[in-house]
């Protein structure tokens, strides 16, 4: 048995002038503040996007015809990882390049695919996903919102929840129950809904440490055009599975706590503690050996492998390493987590976000299930 | 894995599967001598299979997979470190006492069967490795947790001969191999056991509990095997002081989540000396021990990173890649 087919990666030639790139383009923008960079992705900066857009890091593996870069799949992980690793303020555009962009180009109609692309791979155009709704999380299937047709057009009515980036968005890509009284996955179907469409607001969700990520989606009979179904109608849990999926083991699902390893170096080196660095040597064999894992899967991915098992276990060793890291360091490290000094400012931070990263993007529990499922136990 | 590659893993895997934890020298090796695999490093000039480490990583792998109770793989270092293509050589992980000019005085431990063997790479007391003849030392016999030989030397005036290579990372990087083969077998193990054994009337494998410890269980044995393979493809690139650190570190934290489930999910009947899995875990505990433990390699690792600084972290890590 081996549940992870290991082998030698082969990265691309261009990697060490692309991280060139990425690293200027940081250091020129500035990001001084330790607590943002233990934020990246989910702080959002639109000049910043931009920047990264007329840079042509956006889009990057998109057709030049809707604005992207047509460089390869491997090209784009490494822009990510840099980007994470140095704590670059990528929350607006993230969404709209990791996921929406990519899914508009395969299941968009010409409309869709003219109307927003472009701007995505700007970095003025951000998306978010509708999933999660009041009475469906983890149980993703048994979302209520729903589309009925009107003539040509669509209606779309209910709630979505835990928006990320909703306040921000530009479009949101909604998974809805398209069929009147279908169950479970069926009868689902995904819709491009504008976020400037009548009927539509976002009320924020303001998490336990004062930040504002989530938000909830109010649909009020908003009206689409045929061409706002994305994709084959009643096709929406496959199209959503595979996106998930695929998207489960990007550098972000282990890069989150990157800041705090950082500052727990420059702490470490001030002090001549054996116990402080062996807790690095820990650290950072962790995030070598998570590296090669995700981008191994990022490699399958290019060559038009489905290695979801491999991704399913990425995203949750990387998110138990992620979320690992703050507590190893409140105990290693005598230090206030309220600051003022940055190993604490960021420390605080992590201890207060890091439970999050086992909920989004589908749970520690649904994780291991999948896992389970791949080891032939259920 | 590439064609040959293939044949290795078949060949390889068939080998040992006959052979398993039971082997006997004096029945068995000349199994090995006669698919000539101790050669698996050497050049093909010299008799050898002039293979990769991704080749001694498969190699090793499966001998970890199976438990196999003969010193390939670390016949295959010696022979590697040397390049020598006569004789047994095997390897050791701790010296002590001095070397003066070409001759060793003291004691050197941890050598896997130095009974019967020609020769032994160990650790230099003053950096490298030493090769000596084994007939010019007095061999103590001991044993591993899992009753792996590891003999002791004792050496007066022995003489040696210097090399540059350190044969502590390279049994680092072959343990590490073996950890990920014998992690995915006690995987397998838990797998299979969790499907057969029936309790309140349905397969241990229904259970939620026990199919999220099982997962769990994978995730680790996943992570060993990738740090393996990163360990392997950076010494195909050269020396690999932070990828081997890194990946004994890493494969020994595995050890202890995933020795730990797998005899969590075979409760009693696991604990026995019937059952097969603790020539697997025992090897395991034993094998977290050899060529560096935690703290060795995560001093080493650790003062590397700190004297670099925090700026140079990130950098230093992709530099290691592209």
């Amino acid at each position: 048995m081996q549940t992870f087919v290991t082998e030698p990666l082969d990265w691309p030639a261009t990697a060490p002038e692309l991280r060139n790139q990425v690293r200027t383009l940081v250091a020129e923008h500035g990001n001084a503040d330790p607590v943002a960079r233990a934020n990246s992705w989910a702080k959002p900066d639109p000049e910043f996007s931009r920047k990264l857009g007329a840079a042509g890091l956006i889009g990057m593996i998109w057709p030049k015809e809707f604005g992207g870069h047509e460089r390869s799949p491997l090209e784009r992980y490494v822009v990510l990882e840099e980007l994470l690793a140095a704590g670059a303020p990528v929350g607006a555009h993230w969404i709209a390049d990791r996921q929406t962009g990519s899914l508009l180009l395969r299941y968009g109609s010409e409309e869709e695919k003219r109307r927003w692309v472009p701007g995505m791979a700007r970095g003025e155009v951000y998306a978010c996903i509708g999933l999660s709704e009041p009475n469906s999380g983890s149980d993703l299937a048994s979302v209520r919102t729903s589309a009925r047709r009107d003539g040509d057009d669509w209606i779309v009515s209910g709630q979505k929840v835990w928006t990320t980036n909703a306040h921000n968005a530009h479009v949101m890509i909604a998974l809805v129950r398209s069929e009147a009284g279908s169950e479970r996955n069926q009868g689902l179907s995904q819709f491009v809904i504008p976020m400037d469409a009548p009927g539509l607001t976002v009320n924020p969700i303001i998490d336990l440490a004062g930040g504002h990520d989530f938000n909830e989606v109010f649909l009020e009979d908003v009206r689409l055009p045929s061409t706002a179904l994305l994709g084959t109608e009643g096709n929406g849990w496959k199209q959503v599975t595979a996106e998930l999926s695929l998207e489960r083991s990007g550098p972000e699902r282990y890069l989150s706590s990157m800041a705090l390893l950082v500052e727990l170096i420059r702490f470490a080196g001030d002090k001549d503690s054996e116990s402080l660095r062996a807790l690095v040597a820990r650290l950072a064999a962790e995030t070598w050996t998570l590296r090669l894992m995700s981008a191994s899967v990022a490699s399958k991915i290019a060559r038009g492998e489905d290695p979801a098992l491999e991704a399913t276990i990425v995203k949750d060793l990387g998110n138990s390493f992620e979320q690992a890291m703050p507590e190893l360091v409140q105990a290693a490290v005598d230090i206030d987590p309220a600051g003022p000094e940055a190993l604490g400012l960021v420390l605080g931070h992590l201890l207060q976000t890091s439970p999050s990263f086992s909920l989004r993007g589908g749970t520690r529990e649904i994780l291991k299930g999948i896992i389970a499922r791949g080891l032939g136990l259920r | 894995m590439n064609d040959e590659q293939r044949m290795l893993a078949d060949m390889a895997g068939d080998l040992f599967t006959n052979l398993g934890p039971d082997a006997a020298m004096k029945d068995h090796w000349s199994a090995i001598e006669e698919v000539a695999l101790t050669g698996l490093l050497l050049p093909e000039d010299k008799g050898g299979f002039g293979g990769s480490w991704g080749d001694a990583l498969i190699a090793f792998r499966l001998a970890g997979y199976h438990a196999l109770g003969l010193p390939v793989v670390e016949a295959v270092v010696a022979a590697a470190l040397t390049q020598r293509p006569e004789g047994r050589g095997t390897i050791a992980s701790r010296t002590e006492g001095t070397v003066s000019g070409v001759t060793f005085t003291g004691r050197i431990s941890g050598a896997c069967l130095a009974s019967g063997a020609d020769y032994i790479v160990a650790p230099c007391p003053e950096g490298g490795s030493m090769v000596l003849s084994v007939a010019d030392a007095k061999v103590e016999a001991h044993e591993n947790l899992a009753g792996e030989a590891r003999d002791g030397l004792v050496c007066t005036g022995t003489s040696v001969e210097r090399i540059e290579a350190d044969v502590f990372a390279f049994g680092a990087l072959a343990r590490v191999a073996q950890i990920a083969g014998a992690l995915d077998a006690a995987l397998e193990k838990a797998v299979n056991y969790a499907n057969e054994r029936q309790q309140f009337g349905r397969p241990l494998a229904k259970f939620q509990a026990v199919q999220q410890n099982l997962a769990t269980f994978a995730c680790e044995a996943a992570a060993a095997n990738c740090a393996a393979m990163g360990a392997a493809q950076a010494m195909s690139r050269g020396e690999a002081p932070f990828e081997i650190a890194a990946a004994k570190l890493r494969a020994n934290r595995a050890v202890g989540i995933g020795t730990a489930l797998a005899h969590q999910v075979h409760g009693a009947i696991g604990f026995t000396e019937e059952y097969p899995l603790h020539p697997l875990t025992r090897r395991l505990w034993a094998w977290r021990s050899e060529f560096g433990n935690d703290s060795v390699w995560a001093e080493k690792l650790g003062q590397t990173i700190v004297a670099r600084g925090a700026e140079n972290f990130w950098a230093d890590l992709t530099a290691l890649t592209g």
